[in-house]
């Protein structure tokens, strides 16, 4: 099987060459495959989010190589980039990070509005999306109307409206009460196995960790375990 | 997509409603002044140099050769039927007046002035320039046997005669000698052309050849039906009569025109301030603006949005304040300069100060589409460059170190 993530010698430096230098990763190497549910687990500061802004083309790498289905995202140009992340990558973030002044709908297809895809194509998998994540009847509130757990299926729909070969969700769990998180962790695993979309966690929480097929565990910015756990 | 992008600029705006308001506020009153001063400044020149035209020189006056430089009678028109002929002829022509021109002494029993005559034809003066509504006390006619006269407003003040009181007119006629006439004064006539009403003399264009002895005239004015194609004309009748010196307004009042061009640049000055306070209101609002949604750009930019496409949005934002601003500026600005062409401003009170300009105590203001048009483009100059900064700063900003706070 190809591997669909490559990751080889990744390092990352931030504020390289000053006093505040600091060693972000240190020689990552990691082979994906395509369909893997991933969980990048460990401490704080340990380079979770390093890892996954990486991967995302969010950071810039200070050494080594990610490659994500064969193309290297560093050596793309910005808009290049942007495309990337727009046409293969979904993001959830910690914070859901949702557009305040667009509905959930609007948030949800935003996306696909970039792609380009038809107003029609969108309200059907804008609808389709909303109901295997139970959220058709928040669509047209604003972000500032629902809950956290509301807030993060509505980002969850939208990291997965656009049919992303891979989503990296920093956290997701994080500000959500426990069946809210279990919740949304059962939505996932079933986005990961209908849509085979290949999907990178960061987390520190027992609850997620349990659900990885594949627990990637990081400390001071190195991997110090690398497991298929089922 | 272009929903989005709209629809996220005016949400944005919508967010910091007073903040907006009173940029908007900023714009279109200061768009109301300079619509305002425009169209009152406009309407001042454009007053001044009707004045002109309509009382003196028409928009295209005619003269023997070097009678202008030279102010002698001897210098006339001999060929006047055959002018005044052409110009009938020619569809492009709207009014003509043929005037006998002299430089004269007019006194009364007490003071003298130098003054000129004109010799007219009362009814073509006043289908040429309704000149009789200048008319400020008696009457636009001779009288009786035509020996009235009509005399500049300031002269009449100068020589302290009233209508019905008698002066005389002294001229050197054509055969050299000193020729004088003896009339009364039927009507004062204000026009605010300075020239004019301080040293000119209506009497009857007859009465004043036979004063002067000879039969011919020294100016022929005439007003154009299209004034665009002044030059087109002037050449055409230039070329039709070899003899003639063929002179617009303003040739013939340089300063007249001048006072247009300056005005011309005081209003781009305006423009310019206006541009800059716009540029400057929309510029406080959008960089407060992008500075605040830092973090929600960085998710935009995150999610695969291209910077362009963000650009896109701020400028849609910054072009709603200044288009808004401009719309109701211009509703303001267009319903008040209305008013004002119509009713005008009335300066009255300052009106011995204005005289002394040649400017009218009432001003009609003036409305022209191109008003409008260069404060749109402005407005947008002004919309396009206050982006160019914050922009720069949403550029330099980094979608992880944002997001992240």
């Amino acid at each position: 099987m190809d591997n669909f993530l490559m990751i080889e010698n990744v390092n990352k430096v931030f504020n390289e060459g000053t006093p505040l230098e600091l060693v972000g990763l240190k020689d990552i190497n990691l082979d994906l495959q395509k369909g893997e549910f991933v969980v990048l687990s460990g401490p704080s500061g340990s380079g979770k989010t390093t890892l996954l802004n990486l991967i995302g083309g969010l950071d810039s790498i200070t050494k080594g190589s990610i490659s994500l289905d064969s193309l290297k995202i560093e050596e793309l140009k910005e808009d290049k980039l942007c495309d990337e992340r727009r046409d293969n990558i979904g993001f959830v973030f910690q914070a859901y990070n949702l557009i305040p002044v667009f509905t959930a709908y609007e948030n949800i297809e935003y996306v696909m509005k970039l792609q380009g895809v038809d107003e029609k194509s969108c309200k059907e998998r804008v609808e389709d999306v909303a109901k295997k994540l139970g959220i058709e009847q928040y669509l047209h509130k604003l972000p500032s109307k629902l809950s956290g757990g509301q807030q993060q299926r509505v980002a969850v729909a939208r990291a997965v409206a656009s049919k992303p070969k891979l989503i990296l969700a920093d956290e997701p769990t994080a500000n959500l009460d426990s069946r809210s998180a279990s919740e949304l962790m059962d939505m996932m695993e079933r986005l990961n196995e209908d849509e085979n979309i290949t999907i990178i966690f960061s987390s520190h929480d027992p609850m997620v960790i349990k659900k990885a097929k594949r627990l990637i565990v990081l400390k001071d910015g190195e991997i110090v375990k690398n497991e298929i756990t089922s | 997509m272009y929903k989005l992008i709209v629809k996220s600029a005016f949400a944005s705006l919508l967010r910091r409603k007073l903040r907006t308001f009173l940029v908007i506020l900023m714009i279109s009153t200061s768009l109301w002044g300079l619509l305002f001063m425009q169209s009152y400044y406009d309407g001042m020149v454009y007053q001044m140099i009707n004045n002109t035209v309509r009382s003196d020189c028409g928009e295209v006056s005619v003269f023997a050769k070097d009678f202008r430089q030279n102010r002698d009678i001897k210098q006339h028109i001999k060929n006047e039927k055959e002018i005044l002929e052409f110009l009938k002829n020619d569809e492009n022509i709207k009014s003509y007046i043929s005037r006998v021109q002299s430089d004269a002494l007019v006194a009364t029993a007490r003071y003298s002035k130098n003054s000129i005559v004109y010799g007219v034809d009362i009814e073509k003066e006043k289908i040429q320039g309704e000149i009789d509504r200048y008319i400020k006390e008696g009457e636009f006619g001779f009288g009786a046997k035509n020996r009235g006269a009509i005399i500049g407003y300031q002269l009449a003040k100068k020589l302290k005669v009233k209508v019905g009181k008698k002066i005389i007119i002294s001229a050197q006629s054509i055969d050299n000698e000193v020729s004088s006439i003896s009339l009364k004064v039927s009507g004062i006539i204000k026009t605010n052309n300075m020239l004019f009403d301080e040293r000119a003399i209506f009497i009857d264009k007859k009465k004043a050849q036979k004063f002067l002895g000879f039969k011919g005239v020294n100016q022929i004015s005439f007003m154009l039906n299209d004034y665009s194609k002044v030059e087109l004309f002037k050449t055409k009748l230039k070329n039709s009569f070899k003899d003639l010196e063929v002179y617009d307004w303003g040739e013939l009042y340089p300063a007249l025109l001048q006072t247009k061009d300056m005005m011309a640049i005081y209003n781009y000055i305006n423009y310019f301030i206006v541009f800059l306070t716009a540029a400057i209101g929309i510029f406080g609002v959008v960089l407060v603006s992008v500075l605040e949604r830092l973090r929600e750009f960085g998710i935009l930019r995150a999610v695969g949005t291209r910077f362009k496409t963000i650009a896109a949005m701020i400028f849609f934002e910054s072009f709603f304040i200044g288009f808004i601003g401009f719309i109701l500026g211009s509703i303001l600005g267009g319903l008040s300069l209305y008013y004002f062409s119509v009713y005008g401003i009335d300066l009255s009170s300052f009106e011995a100060a204005l005289d002394e300009f040649g400017i009218d105590a009432i001003v009609y203001a003036i409305i022209d589409i191109d008003y409008f048009l260069t404060a749109f483009f402005a407005v947008f100059c002004a919309t396009f460059l206050s982006v160019l900064i914050p922009l720069r700063v949403l550029k330099r900003s980094k979608p992880v170190e944002v997001i992240n706070g």
